[in-house]
């Protein structure tokens, strides 16, 4: 306890010589005044954390924004990319042993969890001054605003759809599903042609398994909990939760059309098996199309894979998907907060911004930039899909049924494996998911 | 009268036993002789108390604490809330803790069990052979047991692995009516080893014994080297046979020795973490053991470490209780001798 104390006491110190630095000893570099306009932060360098794949694309922007912020700050960045399935082990070690970033990348639904243990500075005065961030439309801050501060900046929006084999799909004169019929009927085409260890639709049942079940309980009108008052109810029970949940199932129990040997594959080794042609469709975000076609060294590109939206069951438009999104945040722990500020401001303002909602296939925040989106081909699916999108439950402990509990997962492998029927499954899992979502 | 004086100057600093020399020792050293022993243990005993008291303490405050991220930060802590048995209680209530014990029971009973029968037969095996062939299979018993654990379940894993293992391929290429008698499937094609619970165990068991026998064995061979061999050379000659010398002559001789192989055997398999970890992760929660139980609550989003100390502290209390029965059964045999 004592070691702690001490160096508790001395990581104080350091702050409070810092903010002495900062305030009053410097004189020549005016405040930076809420973060607006050029200051010089010369000779001081932060610490950028970046999630998912350092793709060339991704290397450039980080290059050319990092000379941006030079110029206009004097300030040195250094990045390191993080894989998005480690985030959250990297945030617990950054806070268990104050060694972390000064700016990180966050999902927007894991801000909530993530300022409930104290990760991210409160930047909402930065914000509240930046011209630029203010064009954002106020409803998309709503990850990021708790009890009327601001964590965290939008980056880019997203969603989920599925990515295919586009030259499977021409080869076996496949038609883009419109229903879940035809869903199932051309996994199974890809199956009967390219060999029984292909998935024709990739079951999700790994970490992030519900961004693939949600498109079809949504699609069906479910739903996963809702919040009255400040208490959950779980819909797990109701009959379009039911609906999409038994359809999800059935991709393995009933049709077969992913293998029965992998069901706790998540989406990033489900992408590894589809670029070497072992998966024919699955559910993810636009940032694989990318890392995929430079993983293979140019042998698979756009005329091989590409995106649809989910279908509704009958045929009737798009299912919602997960409406996800990236953010940038200032962490918590930062010595440089005034530096890490500036720098968010630049990476998510119009410019930056925009790039980077651009190269990650994201859809950008800026109203203006996103109406010029909605006719970009490859986009379609996605700017489809987010008009309908929706979000899982928002609350800190969302993480722990997602993930640590893996609550829809236990309840996919019991039902598939025939340990229990799809209403027993789910009354339990909706018992459980009540008790979690309620928990302190 | 001179020759009185003499022995008396004489015997006066003549040190005697009882009274002078203490006093002078005393003032010399500054340490009394009862004391020197406590003196000599005290550095080891400050290198356990930094290793393991400090530790052992801070996890037992955990248990009794609400412990997140916000207060094992360095940077401006939190302080933990004292909850008393709260921690303890909801992991009693929690279906998981059930189903994750009555795993790592069963799995440490099995994998016990098989690791002492086959670690005794190679023991004796080794007893039995030659120079040459008893080093072979000693550098293959060493490999085994030198082995990193987490290589170990890395390299398994890939064996078992359901579409490119070599487990499934040799299944599949044995004669399906061999297979389909011994086993109850012929078909192994992409049969999932890691879905299930029981699976999971098979494979789990496996390489635990397999990475746990060379130590039994060779224990096992250390003390059959110290049997006296007359001993058997007597019961052979009354007519006894193999199966009898061992259980009648070595089985006893080599009592201890077995008593110590099963306690510490007992507790590696309760403790069982890496290995599984490896196989399957947090996500197949049916699967899991204490071990991952305490893991995932300590260390997964959102972290609460002080439920997963409680889970540690249960784990540890469980092996104290039975480490102390085997502890207390050497004692007494001991004694009876």
């Amino acid at each position: 306890m004592r070691i702690w104390k001490l160096a508790a006491a001395a990581a104080a110190l350091t702050l409070s010589l810092a903010a002495c630095g900062s305030g009053g000893g410097a004189a020549p570099p005016p405040p930076a005044g809420g973060g607006t306009g050029p200051t010089s932060f010369a000779g001081q360098t932060i610490t950028v954390w970046r999630l998912g794949d350092p793709a060339a694309v991704n290397e450039k922007y980080m290059t050319d924004l990092n000379a941006k912020f030079k110029e206009q700050t004097g300030a040195d960045v250094k990045v390191e990319w993080i894989a998005w399935p480690d985030a959250q082990a990297k945030w617990t070690a950054a806070i268990t042993a104050g060694s972390g970033p000064d700016v990180t990348e966050i999902g927007n639904d894991q801000v909530a969890a993530w300022v409930g243990q104290g990760a991210l500075a409160d930047i909402t005065d930065m914000v509240g001054s930046a011209p630029e961030l203010k064009q954002i439309p106020e409803n998309l801050w709503g990850y990021e605003t708790i009890e009327n501060k601001v964590y965290a900046v939008p980056w880019g929006g997203g969603t989920r759809a599925v990515l295919y084999r586009k030259d499977w799909f021409q080869e076996l004169n496949i038609q883009v599903p419109k229903t879940w019929d035809e869903l199932v009927t051309a996994a199974k085409t890809i199956i009967a042609a390219k060999g029984s260890d292909v998935d024709g639709f990739a079951f999700n049942g790994g970490a992030d398994s519900n961004m693939s079940l949600s498109p079809f309980v949504w699609g069906a009108g479910g739903d996963f909990a809702v919040n009255n008052g400040g208490k959950w109810t779980g819909k797990l029970t109701e009959p379009g939760f039911k609906e999409g949940f038994q359809f999800y199932t059935d991709l393995v129990a009933k049709h077969g059309v992913s293998r029965r040997s992998a069901l706790t594959q998540n989406a990033e080794e489900i992408s590894t098996r589809f670029q070497n042609n072992l998966v024919g469709m699955y559910v993810t975000g636009a940032w694989d199309l990318d890392g995929i076609k430079e993983r293979s060294n140019g042998k698979i590109g756009d005329a091989q894979i590409g995106f649809f939206s989910i279908p509704n069951k009958d045929g009737n438009g798009v299912a919602p998907a997960f409406q996800g999104g990236n953010d940038i945040a200032v962490w918590g722990d930062s010595q440089k907060k005034e530096v890490a500020q500036a720098y968010v401001q630049l990476a998510a303002g119009k410019e930056f911004g925009t790039r980077y909602a651009k190269d990650n296939g994201l859809l950008p925040n800026y109203p203006d930039a996103l109406a010029a989106y909605a006719s970009d081909p490859v986009n379609a699916a996605f700017a489809q899909t987010f008009s309908v999108a929706k979000g899982f439950p928002a609350d800190p402990q969302w993480a722990e049924a997602n993930e640590t509990k893996a609550v829809l997962q236990n309840a996919e492998r019991a039902v598939i494996e025939g340990k229990k029927t799809v209403d027993q499954a789910l009354a339990d899992a909706n018992a459980e998911l009540e008790t979690i979502l309620n928990s302190q | 009268m001179a020759q009185k004086t003499t022995v008396v100057r004489a015997g006066a600093p003549r040190p005697g036993p009882d009274d002078i020399p203490p006093p002078a020792r005393r003032a010399g050293r500054g340490l009394s002789p009862k004391a020197i022993p406590y003196a000599l243990i005290v550095p080891g005993l400050l290198v356990i108390a930094v290793l393991t008291f400090y530790p052992l303490y801070q996890v037992v405050t955990m248990a009794f604490q609400k412990v997140g991220l916000a207060q094992v930060r360095p940077v401006n802590p939190q302080p933990a809330e004292f909850v008393g048995w709260d921690n303890f209680q909801q992991i009693f209530e929690n279906p998981l803790f059930w189903s994750t014990l009555r795993n790592t029971v069963v799995f440490a009973a099995a994998a016990v069990a098989l690791t002492l029968v086959l670690g005794t037969l190679v023991g004796i095996l080794l007893n039995q052979l030659g120079k040459v062939m008893s080093t072979l299979v000693v550098i293959g018993l060493m490999l085994a047991w030198g082995m990193p654990r987490t290589a170990v379940a890395a390299v398994w894993k890939w064996m078992f692995d359901p579409d490119a293992g070599v487990v499934n391929a040799t299944l599949n290429a044995l004669p399906d009516w061999l297979t389909g008698t011994l086993l109850g499937r012929a078909d192994w094609t992409g049969y999932p080893w890691f879905n299930d619970v029981l699976p999971i165990y098979i494979v789990l068991t496996a390489m635990v014994v397999w990475q746990s026998v060379p130590f039994i064995a060779v224990s096992v061979l250390a003390g059959l080297k110290s049997v006296p061999g007359d001993l058997h050379e007597a019961a052979r000659l009354d007519g006894a046979g193999a199966w009898s010398i061992f259980w009648r002559i070595t089985f006893p001789l080599l009592r201890p020795i077995f008593t110590v192989l099963l306690v510490l055997s007992v507790i590696w398999d309760f403790k069982v973490f890496d290995q599984l970890y490896i196989l399957i992760r947090t996500l197949n929660r049916d699967a899991a053991n204490l071990s991952i139980y305490a893991y995932a609550e300590a260390f997964s989003a959102p972290p609460r470490m002080g439920t997963g100390a409680a889970i540690a502290i249960v784990l540890t209390v469980i092996l104290l209780v039975i480490t102390v029965f085997y502890v207390r059964q050497i004692v007494k045999q001991e004694e009876l001798r």
